[in-house]
């Protein structure tokens, strides 16, 4: 939590400005809007976290987004394939893909960055060959299956607001990630090995597996994440969807206090980050802002986040310095 | 003060002779492929390539290609289309590969036509260029066929006028740069407005414009990103709650309309004026909760633009109208005629198709 603090108080802060100079910003249909979209990144910001904690980094996570995404209606609508054959396929091959990574980097000893910069002009490049370029949507058809994404819950006392089915995954998703993380020896390896992977070697440690592992993980949560977001819009094209959601990940990962010389892992603060992009995004259109000055307002508010966060950092660490001499 | 004035008089001497000099170049290229035409009606050529570039990839796309590739199939000649996906710098190189590779004509929808004068100079120095969807009034090109973005932009918003007699509207579109975007949206205003038709009027986006018992309270753009332009449709909702109708004039704007609408149960509450032919805005044509949506015909552009540069290869300028544009008009799709489009290019896709897997 104490880790958190920084972007927790980005967020309310962001939120409090968006609630009182926007309109309709605590209203339930936009708070069940905030919570879908912010459902929908965080499990793509997590995998990028985990590889970002085992110190590498994916950069074809918007491709996997995109050739998952663009499979399943594909699959679908066009063969004539059963969910229940779709989904399982869809998630292997995403799996299969973050096992390449993984083998690439650990095993050929190739840099996570070209590795995954490949990765992003391929997985784009099959999924527009494999359509021809066409538009893939659900035509009207499988709301059974697309429910996985757009189905909403009542809360009670909330008035109109409706919790997002999204959130039951992502949810499973921060306690099994963050389990994975605090109680178990291989998070532990896992951290170790983002921290100094030579020293975690020698120390015995499976860092190849272990990094390996990050990559599946990552991969499998974009395939996942894909999936959701189709789901949710219903149709998508093959040469723009999830272009630039990598960084979206990235970024929520590392203001969720990652940091991206590995070994720092925040589980909580990269849904914190996560929610603290989607507000914004949206406090742009409530707040009456020109949507041309998006990329510049959220450059901008998050780069003041970071810099504040790593200052207040700064300073702690210099009094907790100081109070130990004190003390010695 | 007398240096200055004389320094500002110079300046703007040497801008006109400038821009005299950039007009008698473009003059001058127009005239110079003119001749290579007929050039061609002493020794035609027994079978063209000709290209087709689009200004990105869409279903409206796939079925101009379609019209391409038939033309191409019934005029006995070669076509290469392409569909440039990563915007300007992707368009430009394609187009240098065309005219590397000898095409004997292009069609072309510019991007961003006034940036990207070089790049079409040059096609029409090394080939014969011709423009599609989008034009590029300053570019040598020897003729431009589409609709005028204005009035089909004003057929749009006198649907809305017509179908919605007042209230909040907002306009989705998926930028502002090119040319048939910032015509079809403030065609779109003026219809809806009931103003006098006037292309050169432009309302800024960010303004909020309230007149005749409209208020259109802004324009928003997503890049071709659907997250964001769905997010965008939400977020003015909730901006907005009383907004009578929307209007989405790329074709997934409107598609996307109906898919939110649908799951927040606002669908027939807020009206929806549509753009182009999407699957969903079809249906929803059907079931009533459009109101009717603005077709082009890409079918055309791509048909015409391969039988215009084909003739022009065979030394036949004919085609080409006295005013350089080669018209091909818009039409609005309602309850009463849908059926009949719809499987009319459902005819149209299936044919181009085989076309396109025989060549």
């Amino acid at each position: 939590m104490k880790k958190s603090l920084g972007i927790i108080c980005l967020f309310v802060a962001i939120c409090l400005i968006t609630a009182i100079y926007g309109d309709g910003f605590l209203t339930g249909f936009n708070l069940t809007n905030l919570t879908q979209r912010t459902a929908l990144f965080s499990i793509l910001a997590l995998g990028a976290g985990v590889v970002i904690v085992a110190g590498g980094i994916d950069l074809s996570i918007g491709s996997v987004v995109c050739l998952a995404g663009i499979m399943t209606p594909w699959l679908l609508v066009e063969h004539g394939w059963s969910a229940w054959a779709v989904i399982p396929l869809v998630l292997a091959m995403s799996a299969t893909i973050g096992l390449f990574h993984g083998v690439l980097i650990t095993r050929l000893r190739l840099q996570p960055f070209l590795v995954t910069l490949c990765g992003l002009l391929l997985y784009r490049g099959i999924a527009r060959w494999m359509t021809g370029d066409q538009s893939q949507g659900f035509q009207g058809e499988f709301e059974d299956v697309r429910s996985i994404a757009l189905a909403r819950f009542d809360v009670p006392f909330l008035g109109d607001y409706r919790l997002p089915a999204t959130v039951i995954p992502l949810v499973i998703l921060v306690v099994l990630i963050g389990l994975f993380f605090s109680r178990t020896v291989w998070g532990r390896w896992l951290l170790a090995t983002g921290r100094n992977e030579n020293a975690a070697r020698y120390s015995g440690v499976p860092t190849a597996w272990l990094t390996t592992g990050a990559y599946v993980v990552c991969s499998l949560l974009a395939g996942f994440g894909g999936m959701l977001f189709i789901f949710d819009i219903g149709s998508a094209q093959p040469s723009d969807f999830g272009n630039f959601y990598e960084l979206y990940a990235i970024a929520a990962a590392v203001l969720g206090g990652c940091s991206l010389r590995g070994g720092d892992a925040n589980v909580l603060g990269i849904v914190v980050g996560a929610a603290t992009l989607q507000v914004l995004r949206t406090a742009i259109i409530l707040v009456g802002l020109g949507s041309q000055l998006e990329f510049a307002v959220i450059g901008g508010v998050l780069l003041i986040g970071i810099a504040a966060d790593e200052l207040v950092r700064r300073y702690s660490a210099r009094r907790a310095e100081q109070t130990s001499r004190m003390q010695h | 003060m007398n240096t200055t004035r004389a320094l500002l008089s110079g300046l703007t001497l040497a801008i006109a002779a400038l821009s005299i000099a950039g007009t008698a170049s473009q003059g001058d290229l127009v005239a110079a492929q003119k001749a290579r035409i007929a050039e061609f009606a002493k020794h035609p050529k027994a079978r063209s390539h000709v290209a087709f570039v689009s200004n990105g990839v869409a279903d409206f796309w796939t079925i101009a290609k379609a019209g391409a590739m038939a033309a191409g199939r019934e005029l006995g000649c070669d076509v290469t289309v392409e569909f440039p996906g990563g915007g300007l710098s992707d368009q430009k190189r394609m187009l240098e590969d065309l005219i590397i590779r000898g095409v004997d004509g292009v069609s072309v929808s510019p991007i961003d036509p006034t940036n990207q004068i070089e790049v079409l100079q040059l096609v029409a120095e090394k080939s014969l260029l011709i423009t599609n969807d989008s034009d590029a009034p300053t570019a040598p090109r020897l003729c431009y066929i589409g609709m005028d973005n204005y009035i089909a932009g004003r057929m749009c918003g006198e649907l809305a006028r017509a179908g919605c007699k007042g209230g909040e509207v907002a306009i989705f579109i998926g930028r502002l740069e090119q040319d048939n975007a910032k015509r079809r949206r403030q065609g779109f205003i003026d219809g809806l407005l009931g103003r006098s038709s006037d292309p050169t009027r432009y309302d800024e986006p960010s303004k909020v414009i309230s007149e005749s018992g409209y208020t259109i309270v802004g324009t928003w753009t997503d890049s071709f990103d659907r997250a964001k332009a769905k997010a965008n449709i939400e977020d003015v909702m909730t901006k907005h709650p009383k907004l009578a109708l929307v209007t989405g004039l790329f074709e997934y704007n409107s598609t996307l309309a109906v898919e939110v609408f649908k799951q927040s149960g606002k669908a027939g509450k807020i009206l929806i004026a549509g753009f182009d032919e999407g699957a969903d805005v079809i249906a929803g044509i059907r079931d009533g909760i459009v109101l009717g949506t603005v077709v082009q015909d890409p079918y055309g552009y791509g048909y015409e633009s391969v039988k215009m540069l084909n003739a022009f290869t065979k030394g036949d300028f004919s085609m080409v109208p006295a005013n350089g544009m080669l018209p091909i008009s818009a039409r609005v799709i309602k309850k009463d005629n849908v059926d009949a489009f719809w499987a009319d290019l459902k005819a149209k896709l299936k044919a181009g198709k085989e076309a396109a897997s025989k060549a």
